[in-house]
């Protein structure tokens, strides 16, 4: 069985097909009624003509019975018309037929006995069927003689058959219209009835893309419901995530509080420089790799429900206030050319930590400039771009490697570029460190 | 100069607090942040470090109301959550700087240091006005290029009137900036001291770098010889 995938198919080809049904049962029915009358009435009428060709014998003293050549019906005198008529005696011998069948030998086959009426379907080889009527009389002649004779009539039906096709060509036409009719309205009225749903799934694709928060409201009863759990799910996603959040903002405060402390008592240890060396070294491991992994687990990545599109200017321009006012001491100036159409599917945390650590790698390294471009296409490309001493090809590769750990990422890039490049992955995008045209590094950030 | 210290972490905060004194800073700390706020708004402050995971009322309310109360020292922002978001909003509700949970303490001082000349108006680690040089960072004082010695008392008190260069402080603003609450006020302690940060810095009486204004107080009065920046802090 072939899958019909859309509900509107699905509805428009079962309705055809019970239209087609259904019609097609009408019209067979219809059809057989038709022909019942017509067989009925054609039936009649050679009754009439077979009791008018009784009513015509003349009894000949000669002969026996003779039919007079004026009938009730001039067909009989006309050859070709389809109305034939005959009379046999008791032998059996025709004694007389009508004029239309003279070029004609008709076999009425065996004859009745008397007082029986007969009907016959003729099928002659070289014309078309005939519907005939024999009856079988008892003639009793003035002079008291008695003799039984057999009258026939038969009928052509090859108008009857014209007729049957026509009224059956009629039918089919009528119904295959009312069908293709019937399809339309069907499917103005599905596309009309569908229409909510069409909504629904507009909606739920713009609340997955970020364009909008939440689904709207005015949907029929039968999809209230639907909407609103739609409505709940998305809420409890977005609360999930934000207690998500808390704990690990929580977690951070109660392991990082405690590290501060030991290394604030650390550093009042009356400890030899070797001995001291290799504790705040671990110490800074620890520090690094709690770090690292509060911040990949804090990234939510394209989580599908509950984005709202973030503006690339407005995180731009608090970053550059902030860093503005933290490397106050350097002289930075720093570009931004992002267009107010450039736009981020994704959670703005995530697009602030992106930001945050290139722009901060570029103030921190720069000498005196610092750019960020952003370009919305049907990627998000962000370039940030310093006139610092660059990174080495080799340090690029080891920081931008898929896989990379970050024990391996270099040092004193600290983890921010690891941490980019997980938050950009965690997107399906990818980071790429180039040299910028002022001789400093070059990030490029390119997200769907 | 007077730093005011919101840590709820007791242990952290009396090990912030240590090395604060040592540096030579007087020191004050609260616990969390009503108190904090009560102290930042009530008292003698030059420079707050908060903690933005604060009891009954966090970090960034504790800025904002003491911003809004139109206190523009500078605030250091302690923090466990590194997040940029984190960073931004402090940053951007009127905190001037932050350091990440775990610090080094010497970042910690470097950046309060920092903090202190900038809010003074000075870009850079060396305070220089005409023939007298101070480097915050080594804490060398040279006149003529010649180094001066001076006790620790003598450094803080020079420090801070040449952080404040041009302007009257009073003696009441140098008492409790430079010694604990507790201390006597009414002593002639200031004057014994600046007296002697005169004859330091000046034998033959030719520089005259300190001025004293009858009533009012005194004012470090050789100009200042880098262009003064725009003061930090929010409106």
């Amino acid at each position: 069985m072939v899958r019909v995938r859309s509900l509107r198919s699905r509805v428009l080809l079962w309705v055809s097909v019970a239209l087609v049904a259904i019609f097609a049962a009408t019209i067979i029915g219809l059809d057989l009624t038709f022909r019942r009358t017509t067989d009925r009435a054609l039936r009649e009428l050679l009754d009439v003509q077979l009791y008018g060709l009784v009513a015509t014998a003349q009894p000949d003293p000669e002969s026996g019975l003779v039919l007079s050549d004026d009938l009730t019906d001039p067909r009989f005198s006309v050859p070709g018309s389809g109305l034939f008529g005959a009379l046999w005696d008791d032998a059996g011998r025709l004694v007389w037929r009508s004029w239309s069948s003279l070029d004609q030998e008709l076999n009425f086959g065996s004859l009745p006995p008397p007082g029986e009426r007969r009907a016959v379907r003729l099928r002659p080889a070289d014309m078309p069927p005939l519907e005939a009527a024999l009856l079988g009389v008892t003639w009793e002649f003035e002079d008291g003689r008695v003799r039984d004779y057999t009258f026939g009539v038969a009928q052509s039906l090859l108008p009857y058959e014209e007729q049957q096709r026509g009224f059956r060509w009629n039918l089919v036409g009528w119904f295959a219209s009312m069908t293709a009719l019937m399809l339309v309205v069907v499917g103005l009225l599905l596309g009309w009835t569908l229409r909510p749903l069409r909504r629904l799934e507009h909606e739920v694709r713009a609340v997955e893309q970020g364009s909008r928060e939440r689904l709207g409201t005015g949907y029929p009863s039968e999809l209230t419901g639907l909407a609103r759990n739609l409505d709940v799910l998305i809420e409890t996603e977005r609360r999930r995530q934000s207690r998500y959040r808390n704990t690990l903002d929580d977690l951070a405060h109660s392991l990082k509080t405690p590290m501060a402390v030991i290394r604030s008592q650390l550093a009042e240890l009356p400890l030899a420089a070797e001995r001291r060396q290799p504790l705040t070294e671990q110490l800074d491991r620890v520090d690094e790799r709690v770090s690292y992994h509060l911040k990949r687990a804090r990234a939510s990545g394209a989580s599908g429900l509950g984005l709202v599109p973030v503006s690339v200017a407005a995180i731009a321009l608090d970053l550059k206030d902030s860093l503005d006012k933290v490397y106050r001491d350097k002289a930075v100036t720093c570009e931004l050319e992002v267009p107010d159409a450039a736009t981020f599917r994704g959670d703005r945390g995530d697009l602030l930590e992106v930001l945050g650590n290139l722009l901060d790698n570029a103030y921190k390294f720069a000498d005196s400039r610092v750019r960020l471009t952003a370009q919305r296409g049907a990627k998000l490309v962000l370039i940030v771009e310093d006139d610092g001493p660059g990174l080495s090809k080799q340090h690029a590769r080891a920081v931008t490697a898929r896989g990379a750990r970050i024990d391996e990422s270099v040092p004193g890039q600290g983890i921010g570029l690891a941490v980019v490049r997980e938050i950009v992955e965690l997107y399906e995008g990818a980071l790429h460190l180039e040299a910028s045209a002022w001789g400093g590094l070059r990030a490029r950030v390119v997200l769907p | 100069m007077r730093v005011l210290i919101i840590e709820d972490d007791q242990a952290l905060g009396r090990a912030l607090a240590k090395q604060l004194d040592n540096a030579g800073y007087k020191v004050d700390t609260a616990e969390d942040g009503r108190e904090g706020l009560y102290y930042a708004t009530e008292y003698p402050v030059d420079l707050v470090i908060v903690d933005l995971g604060l009891p009954t009322m966090t970090g960034l309310e504790l800025i904002q109301a003491v911003r809004q109360q139109g206190h523009d020292y500078p605030i250091l922002v302690l923090t466990a959550r590194d997040r940029w978001q984190d960073k931004v909003e402090a940053l951007k509700i009127g905190a001037d700087d932050y350091v990440v949970k775990p610090f080094h303490v010497e970042e910690v001082l470097a950046r309060v240091d920092a903090l202190l000349r900038r809010s003074g108006g000075w870009a850079q680690s060396q305070l220089v006005c005409g023939a007298i040089a101070l480097d915050t960072r080594t804490q060398q004082v040279t006149v003529h290029e010649q180094p001066v010695d001076l006790t620790s008392f003598e450094y803080r008190l020079l420090e801070y009137l040449m952080l404040h260069a041009g302007e009257v402080i009073s003696k009441t603003q140098l008492t409790e900036t430079l010694y604990d609450q507790d201390f006597e006020r009414d002593s002639n302690v200031i004057e014994v001291f600046v007296g002697r940060l005169r004859r330091k810095l000046d034998p033959q009486g030719e520089l005259k770098p300190i001025e004293t204004l009858r009533g009012r107080g005194y004012r470090f009065a050789l100009a200042r010889s880098t262009p003064r920046p725009l003061k930090i802090g929010t409106a």
